[in-house]
């Protein structure tokens, strides 16, 4: 069958058991605040054994030392990533899901896209920043181009395949209520792609973070990227270790953030089966 | 003729015009492939910059990098360090994972820590690697491995925590306990979802190869591409790419290929199509 059409799925899915009655949530929330804190000691611990050089390895009082007072830095270098990240995003998202849509609703377009989605999709997108550095030189347009390349790749997979897998029933029974074109498309077809195409955006997103962040390290174009790598050729290994922890603290809540959308506009996507 | 004959003779005609049909779709595939590599001739023509190079040259120059000494100076190394990432992501991913997944409590106190960590965006952690190990191929697989371990361990995880109570508790009744239980038990009933995860890490690997030797690998692909752009040599760069792009296709094509294999057997007791 079309191999390439099953999407890339599950990267981004929720850990289990996100409900439940509420002392088994307070008891896993404060496993969860446990972890967090036997994370940090074991972290404080290896750096005080000297078990890894301290040019390689902060401890956890002068990360946070090195955090405070690079606060204003720190904030404008998580507002540069996140601004290409953004930008690339939304033009992938929109991109993705017209192009996407478009081509699943076709047998033959889909055939005709086959081979070369499944060439696409394993592409190393980040060996292009040479050759983008080039084409555009360095700056917002060329981080915002090629996240927008890569990051569309997940979402056009996973419209194409989540458009063409709705139910002939759904559509069957839409057509006899007299739903067509782009009623059918809006009311029926979209919603019952919608949890493939927000799992297809959910990796996106990450990886549109991942190529804006080595965009900046390889360029220096500023972000999160280039401060990490200036700490490091300044020696500065606590500040290097700070800007570390908010290129994951933005990773984390964009990710978080993305999953309560997703629960809050696609709860179907819940029950959906969830393919692989 | 009896009629099982004739039944037979039109199943045998349909059978026919299905891997007629097959074989269309699958060339109407590659048609798609040199649609896109006509384009790309087509539009560097027009340009006729040297920062494009038409497709053809970039097409011959990749040819001579598996035919030339860039194939054991660049090509092996990348080749050998995506696989040894990927290898020890594979280990770690699914023994965690069954383990995190299997034990509610492992599960809590982990979740938050490896929430954090899976959404840090990798390529920050080269700087650190690179102090730790310096330049070159240990460095490489480091990256590779703080990137490729999540997809399968959340998948492995997911998995199990979902694993039917029923399959459990019979394995139970039947004396399987401990190791055994998880190596005869757990580990074939979630073996389709980790292989999705596995196939996510490939590409992951690939891709954070490619940072990784872009900053630091000494050699390698990653390390050509960006040492070809550095010195103008711009079809080298492209053809790197090239090269890069059939390297993860056949990765790609490899991994279904074993997963065919080694999942054979439960093709049709699990849902999902069959394959004729």
């Amino acid at each position: 069958m079309l191999e390439g059409r099953a999407p890339v799925d599950e990267t981004g899915a929720a850990m289990p058991d996100a409900r439940g009655p509420a002392r088994v949530r307070f008891r896993r929330l404060g496993r969860q605040l446990g972890g967090v804190v036997v994370a940090i000691v074991v972290w404080e611990l290896v750096s005080v054994s000297g078990l890894v050089t301290d040019q390689a390895l902060a401890g956890v009082p002068s990360t946070a030392r090195a955090l405070a007072s690079h606060l204003g830095p720190l904030a404008s270098a998580a507002g540069g990533t996140l601004e290409a990240w953004a930008v690339g995003l939304a033009i992938a998202a929109a991109g993705g899901v017209v192009v996407g849509t478009l081509v699943g609703r076709s047998r033959l377009a889909e055939a005709f896209t086959e081979v070369l989605v499944r060439m696409m999709r394993p592409l190393p997108s980040l060996a292009l920043i040479p050759i983008a550095i080039l084409v555009a030189g360095l700056g917002l347009k060329m981080t915002a181009g090629l996240v927008a390349f890569t990051s569309f790749w997940p979402v056009f997979i996973n419209t194409r395949y989540g458009v063409h897998q709705v139910e002939n029933l759904f559509i069957d029974t839409a057509r006899t209520l007299d739903l067509h074109g782009g009623r059918l498309l809006v009311q029926v077809i979209l919603p019952a792609a919608a949890p493939l195409i927000a799992s297809g955006l959910q990796i996106a997103l990450s990886l549109a973070l991942v190529v804006t962040v080595s965009v900046e390290l390889v360029g220096g174009t500023g972000g999160i990227g280039s401060f990490v790598l200036r700490a490091q050729q300044a020696g500065a290994v606590p500040t290097m270790y700070a800007g570390i922890l908010i290129g994951g603290l933005i990773g984390w809540a964009l990710n978080t953030g993305f999953r309560a959308v997703v629960q809050r506009w696609v709860p179907w996507a819940d029950r959906a089966e969830r393919r692989l | 003729m009896t009629a099982a004959a004739m039944g037979s003779g039109r199943a045998a005609a349909t059978a026919s015009r299905m891997r007629a049909r097959r074989f269309g779709y699958w060339g109407l595939g590659w048609l798609g492939v040199a649609v896109a590599a006509a384009v790309w001739q087509l539009v560097s023509v027009q340009m006729h910059s040297s920062i494009f190079p038409t497709f053809a040259a970039s097409a011959k120059r990749s040819w001579d990098l598996v035919d030339g000494p860039v194939l054991h100076q660049d090509l092996i190394p990348s080749i050998l360090r995506t696989l040894a990432g990927f290898a020890i992501s594979a280990v770690i991913g699914i023994v965690v994972g069954m383990v995190t997944g299997y034990y509610r409590a492992a599960r809590e106190w982990t979740s938050a820590v490896f929430d954090f960590l899976r959404s840090l965006p990798t390529p920050l952690l080269i700087p650190v690697a690179l102090v730790l190990f310096g330049l070159g191929g240990r460095m490489v697989v480091a990256v590779i491995v703080t990137a490729a371990v999540w997809p399968v361990l959340i998948n492995t995880a997911n998995a199990t925590a979902g694993l039917e109570p029923t399959l459990v508790d019979t394995a139970r009744v039947l004396g399987l306990r401990g190791r055994s239980f998880m190596w005869r038990l757990v580990l074939p009933a979630v073996s389709p979802e980790i292989f999705a995860g596995l196939r996510v890490a490939i590409s992951v690997s690939l891709a954070v190869m490619v940072v990784a030797e872009i900053l630091g690998g000494g050699s390698g692909i990653g390390y050509f591409i960006s040492s070809a752009q550095q010195s103008f040599k711009i079809t080298d760069s492209w053809a790197g790419v090239v090269a890069l792009c059939l390297l993860g296709w056949a990765f790609d094509s490899l991994f279904l290929l074993a997963e065919r294999r080694l999942l054979a057997w439960q093709r049709g007791t699990v849902g999902g199509e069959q394959h004729g």
